[in-house]
């Protein structure tokens, strides 16, 4: 065993599910190409580590929101029928399909992360951050999308904020501050529905996970503490660059080139 | 702030509760195991792999404990989207393992 190898794998978990908590999104986005491409670790490996961090990320930072009563706890159990089911059929399919063919689409949802990271999030008409109605004949367009969100997640190791954000934001017209808890809040249990089966299976390497666990708890607590009030354009659009730069990585991947020489 | 008088006993902060314990629990076992891996090795590796185990049945535990709170405050609606959830997540973890 190398101690080497596990810190880099610590600090890519604090770094990425620091990053997550300034960018909303779960650490997967980040860790799974990290892993890959600088790691040159596996890619059922990194996936099931990558779950075990959102896990990590969702149930560390989850306590202030329901203290809050920002969490919508039964909308987010109602949803969860649609995630958790998304996860089972992920989990099923991440055995069947090739390897390039989730690094293709690895690629696009990064593209989609970067393009809803450039239209920003705007606030809906309707709905104070207390009373939510559930507009019920948009149910089956959130519960879609929501099964989706669970399958991506299950299927590439992300939380699959991508997929849930405009089912909350667009689909059910929730306030933002109630769809982002919500949706951490959810984040937790659809990736343990995937978690548990690639744990099962023998995809989930301790030496891999364990460093990656713990980097992700830090990560997200001080990702709350310090970068609650960062939200500056040029560092959005940083961060746009970072995306697409990572998908161009992914897309060659898909192709079976990596340009990059291993790193640790 | 107004709070909610609906329901008399609130879940959210109790939820709130058990996901901050058991995050502190499963890291700490797993940081305990990445110690002892440095002496023992696969032993070390052992525990860290129980503490991996924790932070899965973690959400799942949140899971069973909305659907205990649900039915004892008579919400068998939601009790039962509660047990319908949980056994996804089981059916997941069997057919997984094979």
């Amino acid at each position: 065993m190398h101690g080497g190898l596990e810190l880099w794998l610590f600090a890519v978990a604090l770094g990425t599910s620091m990053l997550g908590g300034l960018l909303g999104m779960a650490s997967g986005i980040f860790i799974v190409p990290v892993l890959t491409m600088f790691g040159r670790i596996d890619l059922h490996t990194a996936i099931g580590a990558s779950l075990i961090s959102v896990i990590a990320c969702s149930c560390a930072s989850a306590a202030p929101f329901l203290k809050d009563g920002l969490t919508n706890i039964r909308l987010a159990i109602l949803l969860e029928t649609a995630t958790t089911f998304g996860a089972l059929c992920g989990v099923f399919l991440a055995g069947l399909i090739p390897t390039q063919y989730l690094f293709f689409i690895f690629a696009l949802i990064l593209l989609l992360s970067a393009q809803q990271m450039v239209a920003r999030r705007k606030e809906l008409p309707r709905a104070s951050d207390r009373d939510i109605g559930y507009s019920a004949e948009r149910m089956p367009l959130g519960m879609t999308l929501m099964y989706g969100a669970g399958l991506i997640s299950a299927l590439l190791g992300i939380g699959s904020g991508v997929l849930k954000i405009p089912a909350m934001d667009t689909a059910l017209r929730l306030p933002i501050k109630v769809s982002s808890a919500t949706s951490n809040f959810m984040i937790g249990v659809t990736a343990a529905a995937s978690a548990g089966a690639y744990f099962a299976r023998g995809d989930i390497l301790t030496s891999v996970a364990a460093p990656i666990a713990l980097g992700s708890v830090l990560g997200a607590v001080l990702g709350a503490r310090i970068l609650m009030k960062l939200h500056s354009d040029k560092l959005r659009m940083m961060f746009v660059c970072i995306l697409v730069i990572l998908s161009a990585q992914m897309m060659l991947a898909a192709f079976g080139i990596n340009l990059v020489e291993r790193a640790p | 702030m107004k709070t909610d008088t609906t329901l008399p006993p609130r879940l959210e902060p109790a939820l709130g509760a058990l996901l901050y314990h058991g995050t502190i629990l499963a890291s700490a076992v797993i940081a305990l195991g990445l110690a002892l891996a440095v002496g023992l090795g696969a032993a070390g590796m052992r525990v860290a792999a129980f503490g991996i185990v924790l932070f899965i049945l973690l959400p799942v535990l949140r899971v069973g404990a909305m659907l205990i709170f649900f039915l004892r405050a008579g919400e068998y609606k939601f009790g039962a989207i509660a047990a319908l959830v949980m056994s996804i997540i089981l059916l997941s973890f069997f057919l997984g393992a094979r």
